[in-house]
Parts: structure tokens; C-alpha cells; sequence
């Protein structure tokens, strides 16, 4: 093949010149061990996804978004504890837990905002930017198939939602639980909840996440991309209630139905057994049509997402 | 080597692919690439990235049917992209990670274990030449490191098979001259077959062995460096004075050499003239300005006529036609002078007097 380098010379004086440069120069060396394939590429491209969401590996600056969103994203929960501490010393927990207006049922609802942004922030980052820079090229040449890519970047981007989503919760219960007299009481008061914020966090997840994703698909510029998700989370909503307003109730059904921030309040009310907010006073069709709505909502934008890529030239 | 034994390296039928009814990038195009370093070479908008792209598995074909390592492209493309590396012609490179970042990440998707990728990562970036700039981000890098990040990635999980997609674009004279020597090394040393796809055919002549043009989709000529090589090139001798008695004496050296201005242009047929004409100026004493070989363009080079006579304006500096010269030619080229070393590396420059 290569090794032609012919029979060595006698041992005459090897130096580090000459032939004994080799010494440092170990040449090619061919790579013999496993080549893990496709599973193997996805889950790495997942985790690569994930950890972009946050800016890990990319700089500082791609830091800054996600870390301070994150941050706003916690913030009410620490504060609850806080107050919840000082409000224990006094002996006042009692009243104060019928006061405050951020528990498990409403925290989504309190941060829904901030959720938004990180999905208009950071879902561009996944998408576009491998449009923008080219990288597709690069990741399209490997062993795996272009429905792969969205799919791992889509799983990567939910799972970096999730943790934004699941983190304050999980600080308040367990600020909660230990802040309490009786820690075993208070976990069998608060476990009980857990599930349905679990299942509002999912459902949040796969909506927002899913539609984000589907809008910075089809665009390289960041810009517009986080222009696009805010005006599709936003403006549904919006025409809805100027529907309302005039007084149509059937346009103003399907409208909710349609608009992100609705579809929550209704999956919200459907998962911690309160009503719907009074602003849906007119809505009279079954409950679970919102989350039917979730579903469907996520399932075109993921297969929008796919089909994109599939299609998309490099 | 195994994978290379019986089907070609590469091997199209009739392909053909068309960008809707106007653009037709590729048209009926049927050839067969054995291993080692094959230059794909023609003018820009030949179909050369779309016949990569194909084989690639990123394009599916109008018509016609493509096969790599006797694999189809259609339907075995994961399978065919496992093995080979693929650099694109254009910028793909995220400006705000690292090389080692980039090359190790590139190197999982390509199924490389975490720490396997790794080790690879920091010996090809070596092998590419990048040593301390792989931890900056890659958005300050220069072109020339650019495009060796980009080889890097295409090198890093150890393909069979290398596309190379104008390679050298956008480099310096030098940092041409090193891409050129590490394809070199990677299709000699490292032995991985390499398809390079160019416009410039002088340089792809220096790396290559084997040589694929198109023009308008269509396969024009297909055939070994060697089959090319009695019109490669023109080797340029620049002296202040004296041109008339150093042409007369190479012409009857047996070579064909005429004068041009202050040059004599020497027909470069093999490596024997370097010496010829070292010695012969050495001989008149003579005061060599430079040494340089000029590059025919595509175009003389592929046209299938007798000869090449200087039909376009381009080259003002072209050779008179080999036909001419045939009468000497022959003599020259038949007999290569056994163990002769050229006095310059072929192509390298100028020799300065």
C-alpha cells in the first residue's frame, strides 16, 4: 500500500533529522475501532442540540439568553420560598399559602412569557444557524438519513425546554417539603400535584417547542425566525379576542383552539380540575378538546419541520 | 483495503440530473473511477458538485443510476456516507465553536465513540496543520485555516473515500501549494482514495493520477495523468539576454523551445528539460531571471484535435502546436532520463536569478 519506505538502512546514526524525524511524526494512523451508525449519530446530535439550547461549547455571548431566561424562569419560585421562609418564622404559613398567587397550578401561567422568549432565542440557534452557516452540508454528508436531523434537533431543543420548565418546580417542591413541620406530611400534600404539572410541562413542551422549531426551519435569518415564533405565540391569541369582541362565537372557538397561550389555559384547566379563565366564558365545547388541539398543533409543526429538511437544498 | 477489490471505486450510468426543465447539470453521464487520486475537473457549472452531491446521496438523479463501492446512491446512501468524507465547496463551517469543537462533534454523527473522536480530532486537525488556533473560534480564522478545518472534518472517522470540492478556493499562492500537498499525502500516505473536483486543471494535474472532465454535464475525457502529459505544460526560462542561443541550443538538445519577449518557452514534456535547461544556461552563462511553468487551459488541454493551436486569445504565451514539434518531441519524450532530478519542483515557482 503506503509503507513503502524500503528495508531500513543499517544502523547507522539515527538522528532526529533524517529518517528519525519519524520519531515525532507518527504518520497516519487508520481508524480500526467501532463505527456506531445512525442511533449512535442521532443521540449525539441530540445531546449536541441540548446543549446549544444553553450555548454550551458556543462562547460566552450565546450564553447570555438562556442563562438569564433560565434564571427569570426560576426566580419566582425562589422567591415564593423566600417569602414561605419568613412567613414560617412568623408563624404565618397558613394565611400566606391562601395568598399567594404562584403555586403549582399557576406557575406556567406566571413565567409563560418568559418561556416564550427562550423558544424564540434559542430555537433559531438550532435550526437557522446550521441553514446560515452551511453546516447542513456537513451533517447531511454523514450516515445518517435528513429526517434524523430534525428529529434529533427537535427531541434535543424539547428536552432543553423540559429542564427550563421542570427545574422551578422541582426547587419549589422541594423548598416546600422541607420548609414544612412535618416533611412526610408535606410531601404526601404536594406529591399529588406533581403529575399534573409534569403532564402541563410536556404538554407546554411539545406546543411551544414544536412550533418554534417549525417556524426557525424555514428560515437562515435569526432575526426573522425569533420574530415569526413571538408573532405566532402572540397574535392568535390576540385576533381571537377582537373576534370575540364583535361577537362571533364559532370563529372565536376555533381561534382559541388555535392560539398557543389559549390551548394552556384550557390543557391547564383540564389537568388541575379548575375552570377556564372567565376571558373563555363562551367556549362550550369539552375540555379536552384543548389538549386534542396540543396534539394536533405539535404534530404539524414537528412534520412541517421534517418534511423541510427533507426538501431543503444544500 | 478491502472495501476497493472488485466493484469500482465509483461508477455512473447514463446519469442524469436536471434542476427543472431549463438547467440539465447533468446529462447522460457514464464513467467508471477506479481508486487513487482522480482529478474531476471542469469549467464552473460543468456538473462537477452535482456529480459529487449524487454520489453523495444528498441528490437523487433525474435518471441513470450511480454506485459507490457498488453501492447504490439512492438506496444504500447512509451506508455509502459511513465510509467516505465529503468538503464542500462552500463556507459550512459555525463561526462561534472551535475547531476541536466542530471536528469531535462532526466525528460522533460520523459514529465515532466520545473518546475515540476526540483522539481523531486532535490527530487529523494535526495532520491538516492546526495546532494551537483549533481552541479559538473558527469565526477568526483565516481561509486557508478554514479550509483546513473543513478537510479535517471530511478525514476525521477515516473514510475510504474523500470528495474534495474546490479545495483551494479562496487560498493564497502558498496555502494552494500546501492544500496540494496534502491531498497529496492523504491519497499517497494516508491511503484514501480522493476525488477532487476543480476548475483549475493546473492543479489538480499535480496531486492526481487519474483524470475525470466534463463540460455541460456531458463526460468529456476520462483517462490516466499519464495519457495527458505530452501537453501538460510550458515551462517559461526568462534570461536578460541571450534567448536566440539558449532556444537554439535545446532545439537541437531535441527539445522544442521558441523565444517569447525576454522568455524562451520550453514544451515540458516530462522532467528532463529542468535539467537540460540548467545546464545550459550554466554552460552559456547566461543571467536567469526566472523559472516558471505556465499552465495550458482546460480547453487545450481536452480539445480533441491533432493539436492545440492557439485558438483562444487567453494564453497569449501559448506553445506552437506539438505537431510541429513532433519531429523533436518523440525523441524527448520517449526515453525519460532515468533518475534525473528536476532542478525545480514542477509547477513550484520561480527560481529566482
Amino acid at each position: 500500500m503506503t509503507d513503502a519506505a524500503g528495508p531500513t538502512p543499517l544502523p547507522t546514526a539515527v538522528t532526529a533529522s533524517g529518517r528519525g524525524g519519524s520519531i515525532y511524526d507518527l504518520g497516519y494512523r487508520r481508524y480500526e475501532g467501532p463505527r456506531l451508525g445512525r442511533a449512535f449519530a442521532v443521540r449525539s446530535l441530540t445531546i449536541d442540540s441540548f446543549r446549544t439550547a444553553y450555548g454550551i461549547g458556543h462562547g460566552g455571548r450565546a450564553k447570555i439568553a438562556p442563562v438569564v431566561l433560565g434564571a427569570l424562569a426560576t426566580l419566582p419560585a425562589v422567591v415564593v420560598l423566600g417569602v414561605l421562609t419568613l412567613a414560617t418564622r412568623l408563624g404565618a404559613r397558613e394565611q400566606l399559602e391562601a395568598a399567594t398567587p404562584i403555586g403549582y397550578d399557576t406557575y406556567y401561567r406566571s413565567i409563560d412569557a418568559i418561556i416564550a422568549l427562550f423558544c424564540a432565542a434559542q430555537a433559531p440557534e438550532l435550526l437557522s444557524r446550521d441553514q446560515r452557516h452551511g453546516v447542513l452540508a456537513l451533517y447531511f454528508a454523514r450516515a445518517l438519513r435528513r429526517s434524523d436531523y430534525a428529529v434529533a434537533r427537535i427531541s434535543g431543543f424539547a428536552l432543553a425546554l423540559l429542564l427550563l420548565l421542570l427545574l422551578p418546580v422541582t426547587i419549589l417542591f422541594f423548598g416546600r417539603v422541607l420548609l414544612a413541620t412535618d416533611v412526610v406530611t408535606a410531601i404526601g400534600d404536594d406529591l399529588p400535584k406533581l403529575p399534573a404539572v409534569l403532564a402541563q410541562a410536556i404538554v407546554i413542551t411539545a406546543l411551544f417547542g414544536s412550533v418554534a422549531m417549525a417556524v426557525s426551519a424555514f428560515t437562515p435569518r435569526r432575526a426573522y425566525a425569533t420574530a415569526g415564533i413571538i408573532a405566532l405565540f402572540v397574535l392568535p391569541g390576540v385576533i381571537a379576542n377582537a373576534v370575540i369582541a364583535q361577537g362571533s362565537g364559532a370563529l372565536g372557538i376555533i381561534l382559541v383552539l388555535l392560539s398557543p397561550g389559549t390551548i394552556l389555559d384550557g390543557t391547564s384547566a383540564l389537568f388541575f380540575g379548575t375552570g377556564l379563565p372567565e376571558t373563555l366564558f363562551f367556549f362550550d365545547l369539552p375540555i379536552w378538546t384543548f389538549l386534542l388541539s396540543a396534539i394536533l398543533v405539535t404534530l404539524v409543526a414537528v412534520l412541517m419541520t421534517i418534511r423541510r429538511f427533507v426538501r431543503i437544498t444544500t | 483495503m478491502t472495501l476497493v477489490a472488485t466493484p469500482a471505486l465509483v461508477a455512473t450510468t447514463a446519469l442524469t440530473k436536471r434542476y427543472g426543465s431549463a438547467v440539465t447539470a447533468l446529462d447522460g453521464l457514464t464513467v467508471e473511477i477506479q481508486p487513487g487520486i482522480v482529478g474531476l475537473v471542469g469549467s464552473n457549472g460543468a456538473g462537477k458538485s452535482t456529480l459529487i452531491k449524487i454520489l453523495l446521496g444528498l441528490l437523487d438523479p433525474t435518471s441513470g443510476s450511480a454506485a459507490v463501492f457498488g453501492l447504490d446512491v439512492v438506496r444504500k446512501g447512509v451506508e455509502i456516507r459511513q465510509l467516505v468524507g465529503y468538503m464542500p465547496e462552500h463556507d459550512c463551517l459555525p463561526p462561534d465553536m472551535s475547531a476541536t469543537d466542530v471536528v469531535s462533534h462532526l466525528a460522533r454523527i460520523s459514529g465515532l465513540p466520545g473518546t475515540a473522536a476526540r483522539e481523531r480530532t486532535a490527530e487529523v486537525l494535526r495532520h491538516v496543520g492546526l495546532y494551537e488556533e483549533r481552541y479559538r473560534a473558527i469565526g477568526g480564522y483565516s481561509t486557508g485555516m478554514r479550509q483546513r478545518v473543513k478537510l479535517a472534518q471530511a478525514l476525521v472517522h477515516d473514510p475510504r473515500l474523500l470528495f474534495l470540492d474546490e479545495p483551494t478556493n479562496g487560498l493564497d499562492p502558498a496555502g494552494r501549494d500546501e492544500m496540494l500537498e496534502l491531498i497529496h499525502r492523504i491519497g499517497t500516505e494516508f491511503g484514501i482514495a480522493v476525488i477532487v473536483a476543480s476548475h483549475l486543471l493546473g492543479e489538480i494535474e499535480r496531486v492526481c493520477d487519474y483524470l475525470v472532465a466534463i463540460e455541460g454535464g456531458k463526460l468529456l475525457r476520462s483517462a490516466p495523468l499519464g495519457s495527458f502529459t505530452e501537453r501538460t505544460g510550458t515551462l517559461a526560462v526568462e534570461v536578460e539576454d541571450g534567448q536566440e542561443r539558449l532556444a537554439e541550443r535545446l532545439t537541437a538538445a531535441g527539445l522544442h523551445a521558441i523565444v517569447d519577449g525576454s522568455a524562451v518557452l520550453i514544451d515540458l514534456v516530462d522532467e528532463r528539460p529542468y535539467d537540460l535547461v540548467r545546464d545550459t544556461i550554466a554552460e552559456l552563462g547566461l543571467p536567469l531571471v526566472r523559472l516558471e511553468q505556465r499552465r495550458h487551459r482546460l480547453e487545450d488541454l481536452f480539445r480533441d484535435g491533432p493539436d492545440g493551436q492557439p485558438a483562444n486569445g487567453g494564453t497569449p504565451a501559448r506553445l506552437a502546436p506539438v505537431a510541429v514539434a513532433a519531429a523533436a518531441g518523440p525523441a524527448a519524450a520517449a526515453e525519460p532520463a532515468p533518475g534525473a532530478e528536476p532542478a525545480a519542483a514542477p509547477g513550484s515557482g520561480e527560481v529566482e536569478g
